[in-house]
């Protein structure tokens, strides 16, 4: 009896034994199986990364649809994307429009303003303006295309609050400006151009989705107005 | 029954997750100022932030739903969760505005306020769902249990 205990006993304990190097096996490989994964769970998150990156904002340098105010030389380039009807633009420009205007007289900066029609899903009046700036641009010239800009931005519509400023208030802005009503009206009177379309392939192609969109020196500028300012006096 | 409770909750939580990540990855100007209009974060740490969150949701997301390293996926989902809830919060509170930016968008929101509480409340649904599988540790139709196994622990003393 006593030796038939101790077979039983001693079978236990290799089983036991078996057991507990199948477990550390098993713990060895669940280890290496973990840090596999964690490796490609986090090298997904890093190609998420480029993902996204490969979405940032390239800007073209110079564009046909924009008006600049400065020196092309100075030392702070900054591009505006914006659009004439989007409520952060509006206060966008009210904080920086006369400091800009400061800045480049001063060979600050040189500041390129780029319209563009972002916001058709609330109305027409987004690529109405931005088709008008584009016939004051090219009936009367950068400076008065430049007024009119600030103005459109000044006496800026509520987004959603239709019916928008017509046709005729357009032009009204845009003689105010100092533009000619014969040489603007015809244009402004078509409603949307192929200036608009062209603007906003621009941007989009540029991958600018949201307003204002702030480049400085080339990168997207994510800070501040008065960051913004500070920098470009660096 | 826990185990499939277990599999439903994945599928919730990964799901929102996935279309969460999927719809702000590709747009990381909109990300960045959805991080931005929360005003909490300073400026340098902002774009990484909003280059970052998507990525690591959609992950998380995918962890999720398919299973891998599910405690790990669940415990960040609910931190993540945390940190929106804290987020939201400190917006309505402070009065501002803005959209949560939870899937796209971002920025001034002048509805914004009403729509905090809803916002609040999905996230600590979401959260709780998200404590239950890290507490759970297990649940049906997982890559973990084919990746990781497990030889249950037997009473090798034969009583």
């Amino acid at each position: 009896m006593a030796t038939k205990k101790n077979k039983a006993a001693e079978r236990a304990e290799r089983a036991a034994a078996l057991l507990r190097e199948q477990k550390q096996r098993e713990r060895r490989r669940n280890l290496i199986t973990g840090g596999v994964v964690a490796a490609v769970l986090a090298g997904l998150v890093v190609v998420g990364i480029l993902i996204s990156r490969s979405g940032d904002v390239e800007a073209p340098t110079a564009s046909d649809y924009g008006v600049a105010i400065g020196d092309p030389e100075a030392d702070h380039q900054v591009v505006v994307y914006e659009d004439f009807l989007c409520p952060a633009c509006g206060a966008f420009e009210e904080e920086t429009n006369e400091e800009f205007e400061q800045l480049a007289d001063d060979g600050q900066v040189y500041v390129e303003y780029r319209p563009f029609e972002l916001l058709s899903s609330f109305g027409d009046y987004s690529a109405r303006s931005v088709s008008a700036f584009g016939v004051v641009l090219e009936q009367s010239g950068p400076e008065v295309a430049k007024e009119f800009h600030d103005l459109l931005f000044e006496e800026q519509p509520e987004e959603g609050d239709e019916p928008y400023p017509d046709a005729d208030w357009l032009v009204e802005k845009a003689v105010e400006a100092g533009a000619e009503e014969d040489a603007v009206r015809p244009g402004i009177e078509e409603g949307v151009t192929e200036f608009a379309e062209q603007a906003t392939d621009e941007a989009r192609d540029a991958n600018v989705n949201s307003t204002p969109t702030v480049l400085l020196d080339g990168e997207t500028f994510n800070g501040s107005v008065d960051e913004l300012l500070d920098q470009v006096q660096e | 029954m826990r185990e499939w409770l277990g599999l439903l909750a994945r599928l919730i939580v990964g799901g929102v997750w996935i279309v969460a990540g999927a719809l702000k990855v590709t747009d990381p100007n909109t990300s960045i100022q959805a991080v931005k209009a929360y005003d909490l974060l300073p400026t340098s740490v902002v774009e990484p932030v909003g280059y970052l969150l998507p990525a690591l949701e959609l992950v998380v997301g995918l962890a999720l739903v398919l299973g891998v390293m599910t405690r790990g996926a669940a415990a960040i989902s609910a931190l993540l969760f945390v940190a929106f809830i804290i987020g939201i919060a400190s917006a309505w509170a402070r009065g501002l505005e803005i959209d949560c930016g939870c899937f796209g968008g971002g920025g001034a929101d002048p509805d914004a306020a009403s729509k905090y509480p809803w916002e609040i409340a999905r996230d600590v649904g979401l959260l709780a769902l998200s404590g239950y599988l890290v507490w759970l540790r297990s649940s049906r139709l997982s890559l973990d249990a084919m990746l990781f196994r497990r030889t249950p622990d037997y009473d090798t003393e034969g009583a």
